[in-house]
């Protein structure tokens, strides 16, 4: 299945603004994720922390609305968007 | 009432939202939580807006690096407090509202006492521990905070309303870490002018506001979006709440 990946800020810097990806249908966020970074190590050092989970910082999004609680297992389906936002901090 | 120099001044906007509108400003209190890159551009719009008390809170002293950015600081203020240097412009850009600028650190002992009475609370920090507490603020006495953050051409925004809309730690949890953030000051420009437009807004009673909205501004490709939010049931601030 297809899945359209929308990147902000930094990581949009890294795998530009939206990839579409190919996944095995019944692929997690997870799985989705883990897929952007086997083709780029700079993509998974910003998004994974050093146990391998999904940076807690990192806000993803579902067809534009933010996933909480469990958002790693949550399955994604053909045609969904996945947009992945590391919230800035300056002022 | 307006004075007839305050009818003049506000002239265009009057013609917006009227002589009541404009009454609504000036009997406005707005705090101001920082006087750098975010809070120089808010406070200068509330300012000139006619919002009648602004209070703007920082601990820091000018320093060149900052001049990029923080447009109410100048090369003559460089060592100098920043709300003195923010209290000295703003009073020259409308001597007609009260700036009452405060050099404290906030903290879980002095914030309390900075936003209690406040109509709105404007987060123009550039951490989130002090951002969290804001928050924690806001949720206790059910104060409006506006949030907003930059870094480099990227900037966020969104409205909370404690009891009515995702509150900072519905939506982001974790902070992201600490880091000495590159900006150019177009950022915090254009991210100010949202949350002052918020502001303004809130008190006019008027538009809709970015209530479980996070508006997500990229500057490199001119793309502004916003993306749905909502309450965290399990929220440890705000979920005691009542909507």
């Amino acid at each position: 299945m297809k899945v359209r990946v929308k990147a902000f800020a930094r990581f949009r810097e890294i795998i530009g603004s939206e990839n579409i990806i190919d996944l095995e249908d019944g692929s997690s966020v997870l799985g989705a994720l883990k897929s952007l970074s086997a083709d780029s190590n700079e993509f998974g050092e910003a998004c994974f922390d050093k146990n391998g989970n999904v940076a807690s910082h990192v806000v993803l999004m579902i067809n534009g609305k933010r996933i909480g609680r469990d958002r790693e297992t949550i399955t994604l389906l053909e045609g969904d968007e996945l947009a992945i936002f590391p919230p800035v901090a300056g002022g | 009432m307006l004075s007839r120099k305050e009818h003049e001044r506000y002239h265009r906007q009057i013609m917006l939202f009227g002589e009541t509108g404009q009454e609504k400003l000036k009997s406005a209190r707005v705090v101001i939580a920082g006087a750098g890159g975010l809070g120089c551009p808010i406070a200068t719009y509330l300012a000139v807006a006619g919002v009648g008390h602004i209070r703007i809170i920082d601990h820091d002293t000018v320093e060149r690096t900052n001049l990029n950015r923080q447009i109410l600081h100048w090369e003559q203020d460089i060592g100098n407090v920043k709300t003195v240097s923010a209290g000295e412009k703003l009073r020259q850009i409308n001597p007609d509202v009260e700036i009452e600028a405060v050099q404290v650190t906030i903290d879980e002992e002095t914030a309390p006492g900075l936003v209690r009475n406040a109509d709105a609370i404007v987060d123009a920090m550039d951490n989130y521990p002090t951002r969290y507490l804001l928050n924690h603020l806001a949720c206790t006495f059910g104060i409006p905070l506006f949030h907003g953050a930059v870094r480099g051409f990227d900037g966020q925004a969104t409205t909370i309303i404690p009891g009515k809309t995702a509150c900072l730690s519905c939506i982001f949890p974790k902070a992201p870490p600490k880091e000495i953030f590159p900006v150019i000051g177009v950022t915090p420009g254009i991210i100010g002018m949202i949350q002052a437009n918020e502001v303004l807004k809130y008190i006019l009673g008027t538009g809709e506001l970015l209530n479980n909205k996070l508006l997500i501004w990229d500057g490199l490709h001119s793309v502004l979006e916003t993306v749905q939010v909502e309450r965290d049931p399990s929220c440890t601030e705000c979920s005691h709440i009542k909507s």
